[in-house]
């Protein structure tokens, strides 16, 4: 009533609702643009394609899209938080974007969300997305924008709209019914036309152009933006004060109250361009695949090459695939090559395989996911304008959603398992003295699992797998769905006990890997769904997704193969491989004569005629996965090839396969043992 | 019923910049009147280092792309000239049949934006700097177009505060949401004529005398 402590329930329980979506979606719409790796531009195309075509997949993004009739990117960050501050009986949201400056970028000590010191040896792992203020040595962090959101209650006995508490009081229901949808009406329309100039005054703030920068640049910075949430305001020193401009929206009455939003933005930051950075080379690449940057069939091949070392870039891309926005990774160069040829169609398999793995990097995400699923459930019905508002929606409850079940088969421990994997490959690329240059998006998942991981205080193991069994959130929780509401409860009862708590520690994680969930949610494109359903049944076992993608797709065993349990690590094998390749003068002037032989055959065979080193590559490739003999080739282009052919091929192989062993010496023993299996399997056909 | 009124900032933009510009514009508006479900996009300016948002529907886009097609041929013919865009919201009311006409649909506009462009030929601009500034040439004049640039991206930017800022003060007039498939309120766009040439000739002329600050000095 309206003298409940809860002033919630002073307003009608439809506006009630209509505030609760607008502080969702305001911190949606803020994270959106601040928080890495979800900026929308590069997502607009596909999901807008997908989602009218709603399937029962998407049916969980979507309710929330429908509110103020702004579809959004998933953003599991916004909902996360959302989902903390629901509970505070409409408190103020307070959010703090912080540019935060690392003092170095190799070899970083960072601080986890549980307050414990990182090591990071392979510089991979990030500092967590949501810091704690304090200040260690290596990183000190400004705010550089603070979003208030807030509902105002009047006083109870100034409530404006005497004619609905009266109403209310007297249960007339009539006038209660007819006055209600007016006034619903009304603060919608407002609410929506707010939301949209909040959406791009977001991006039209300076801190937006450093998040682009951050985002989109194949560079590691110093500098990188943060996000801490509160609930409540904690106001700024006289200096910080003084340096911001304030902007704010103009308050939406609502019957009880009004809907305030402002902002306190710095109007000038640190140009990142200028600051130094540590280029993500393309010799990175290099090393281990030629030069992915100049030849389109080069660039296929390294991709075929390194494929597994390049998912996350694609998971990456994934977000940002449509846009297409320029940027000097030449992973991305790649991936967009990958895009626009034709003839590239088992990649793309690995960009369905991204997703998972992007997702699955924060464990706690399932709880997230969890709580998430299920308040969007009860939002399955958002009021639409025209909609009638005879059905209010009660937030409180336990429903368990279906939708649960269907997050609970994301599976949480693959991308972790392949973070580990490719931590193997470019430490072969790589010296692990020398900074590991990412890219932010990178950069940012692997925080998100960094930040997971610390959670159980676990140490900055390479071997991501270790970790995520470990970790106890993330361990299980998916499957049983109970682990996970424990999780939740956990940060419940923190948020519970103590107001104050800046939320971001915990619940930042949670966010970040949700809104990959989300994201993908959002493509009910049975194609994205691809990689969710194997990876249902996959656990943290390589081999397993190894066994699943092979059922599905015999020619994606190139690419998997490096899933392949071996005592060495294939990635390894293949960086060993490829860096000798590359480092052997001798090798290549041997090997081109060695081909010529069978230049006949092969050029009949192979069509788009290739460097002979590559197809060195592509068959040094083969060799070690006997199921690679399918018809696909390294570079990916199927051919029909008679048994002459064949034979010629693996002649002309196994010559430049001895010279290679010859030249790797021990370096590559076991690669031999391997390759004449693979010969053998061969010769047979 | 009185249509809310919101008049842009000026302009003054370079014949290449027009289009950038009036979509910028055109698509911000839109997208604060377009209250049905929309995905936006986030658009970057070629020329600019602004990001618009654009409603993300192809009606709309091409709506307006058309009418800056029409806007530039017009241009092209006069140049050095202001000219005036006005957008303008409507609701369709249809009129009860009388006995001397048939169900008349009725247009009544609740919002005029007039977008004001300047549209320049930056060389005989600068030569008309010049004329003043006597001697710089090559470097000066690239000096200028650069400084001239960074002028007309902070202005943009104040006009899209501008029409942040309307959306926000003005929400009374608003009619209701159309049920109707289109995801905006009908709007029309019309390029209306552009200030007389002489006068504007004068105009600029007597504005150049009056303004002192270097254009920078905006920014």
């Amino acid at each position: 009533m309206a003298s409940s402590p809860r002033n919630s329930y002073s307003e009608p329980p439809i506006i009630e609702q209509v505030i609760t979506e607008f502080f969702a979606k305001s911190l949606h719409i803020i994270l959106e643009s601040r928080s890495p790796y979800v900026s929308s531009r590069n997502y607009s195309l596909d999901h807008f394609a997908s989602s009218p075509s709603s399937s029962c997949s998407s049916s969980s993004s979507r309710p929330r899209d429908k509110w103020f009739n702004l579809a959004l990117r998933g953003c599991p960050a916004a909902l996360e938080n959302f989902d903390l501050w629901r509970q505070s009986n409409l408190e103020p949201l307070v959010v703090d974007v912080l540019l935060v400056r690392r003092s170095s970028t190799m070899d970083v000590t960072r601080l986890s969300p549980g307050g414990c010191l990182l090591r990071n040896p392979s510089g991979k792992d990030r500092f967590p997305m949501s810091p704690r203020q304090d200040e260690l040595g290596t990183r000190s962090e400004k705010i550089i924008e603070r979003w208030i959101v807030q509902y105002e209650s009047r006083k109870n006995s100034s409530c404006g709209k005497e004619m609905y508490l009266g109403s209310r009081k007297s249960s007339s229901v009539s006038s209660h019914s007819s006055e209600i949808p007016t006034l619903y009406k009304k603060t919608y329309k407002r609410t929506i036309v707010m939301l949209r100039s909040l959406y791009l005054f977001v991006r039209l703030l300076p801190a937006y152009k450093l998040f682009r920068e951050l985002n989109s640049s194949g560079r590691i910075h110093p500098l990188s933006l943060s996000h801490r949430i509160n609930f409540f305001i904690d106001p700024f020193t006289r200096v910080e004060d003084a340096e911001m401009n304030q902007f704010s929206f103009v308050p939406i009455d609502t019957p009880c109250g009004r809907l305030c939003l402002c902002v306190s933005y710095l109007p000038t930051l640190e140009d990142v361009s200028s600051e130094p950075s540590t280029p993500l080379s393309t010799q990175f690449i290099m090393d281990y695949v030629g030069s992915p940057t100049t030849d389109p069939f080069k660039r296929f091949q390294s991709l075929s090459s390194a494929g597994l070392a390049r998912r996350h870039s694609w998971s990456n891309d994934h977000g940002g695939m449509p846009s297409g926005s320029p940027s000097p990774s030449p992973t991305y160069s790649d991936s967009q090559a990958m895009h626009y040829n034709p003839n590239v169609r088992l990649p793309p398999r690995h960009q369905h395989d991204q997703p998972p793995s992007a997702i699955s990097i924060p464990h706690n995400a399932s709880g997230a996911r969890k709580k998430n699923t299920s308040f969007e459930d009860y939002l399955s019905s958002p009021f639409l304008p025209t909609s009638s508002p005879s059905t209010p929606i009660h937030f409180h409850g336990g429903r368990l959603p279906n939708s649960l079940l269907r997050f609970g088969s994301a599976p949480v421990s693959i991308p972790s398992s392949r973070h580990g994997r490719n931590s193997g490959l470019l430490d072969q690329a790589q010296p692990p003295s020398s900074s590991k240059p990412t890219r932010p998006g990178y950069s940012s998942q692997t925080d998100l699992c960094r930040a997971q991981n610390t959670s159980a205080s676990q140490t900055s193991s390479p071997e991501g797998k270790l970790r995520t069994k470990k970790d106890p959130l993330s361990s299980g929780d998916f499957q049983t769905g109970i682990s996970l509401a424990k999780a939740f409860s956990f940060g419940k009862d923190e948020v519970g006990t103590l107001p104050g708590l800046k939320c971001s520690s915990t619940c930042i994680p949670f966010s970040r890997s949700s809104s990959r969930l989300s994201l993908l949610d959002g493509f009910d494109d049975s194609e994205f769904d691809y990689p969710f359903a194997d990876d249902e049944d996959t656990t943290e076992s390589c081999n397993r997704l190894e066994l699943s993608e092979g059922k599905d797709q015999v020619g994606l065993n190139l690419e998997t193969r490096g899933l392949v349990p071996v005592p060495r690590s294939p990635d390894a094998v293949i960086g060993a491989l490829v860096r000798m390749l590359n480092t052997a003068p001798p090798l290549q002037q041997d090997l081109s004569n060695s081909v010529r032989s069978s230049q006949v055959f092969r050029d009949k065979a192979w069509i788009p005629r290739i460097q002979h080193k590559e197809d060195m590559e592509a068959e040094v490739e083969k060799s070690e996965s006997p199921v690679s003999s399918s018809g696909i080739t390294a570079t990916g282009l199927p051919k029909p090839r008679t048994t002459a052919d064949a034979l010629a091929e693996l002649r002309s192989y196994k010559e430049t396969k001895e010279l290679l062993l010859k030249q790797g010496g021990s370096q590559s023993s076991d690669d031999d043992c391997k390759d004449k299996s693979a010969d053998g399997d061969s010769s047979q056909c | 019923m009185n249509a809310e009124v919101c008049e842009l900032k000026e302009l003054e933009v370079a014949h290449f910049e027009i289009r950038e510009v009036l979509r910028c514009i055109l698509h911000t508006i839109i997208f604060h009147r377009a209250l049905g479900l929309i995905r936006p996009k986030g658009i970057d300016c070629e020329h600019f280092e602004i990001t618009y948002v654009q409603c993300g529907d192809a009606e709309v886009e091409k709506k307006i792309e058309e009418k800056i097609d029409e806007f530039i041929n017009k241009t092209e013919k006069h140049p050095n000239r202001k000219s005036q865009i006005c957008l303008s919201f409507y609701e369709i009311k249809n009129k009860q049949s009388t006995w001397f006409s048939n169900n008349k649909v009725e247009r009544l506009y609740w919002e005029h934006w007039y977008i004001n462009l300047h549209v320049i030929n930056p060389k005989s601009h600068g030569k008309s700097h010049h004329n003043k500034a006597t001697t710089d040439l090559g470097g000066g004049a690239l000096e200028e177009s650069t400084s001239r640039h960074a002028a007309l991206e902070s202005s943009i930017r104040e006009v899209l505060f501008q029409i942040i800022r309307f959306v926000n003060e003005k929400k009374d007039h608003l009619p209701s949401i159309p049920i109707q498939e289109g995801i905006s309120f009908p709007y029309e766009i019309t390029i209306l004529s552009s200030s007389d040439s002489p006068f504007g000739w004068h105009t600029d002329v007597l504005k150049r005398m009056l303004q002192t600050g270097h254009p920078t000095m905006i920014s």
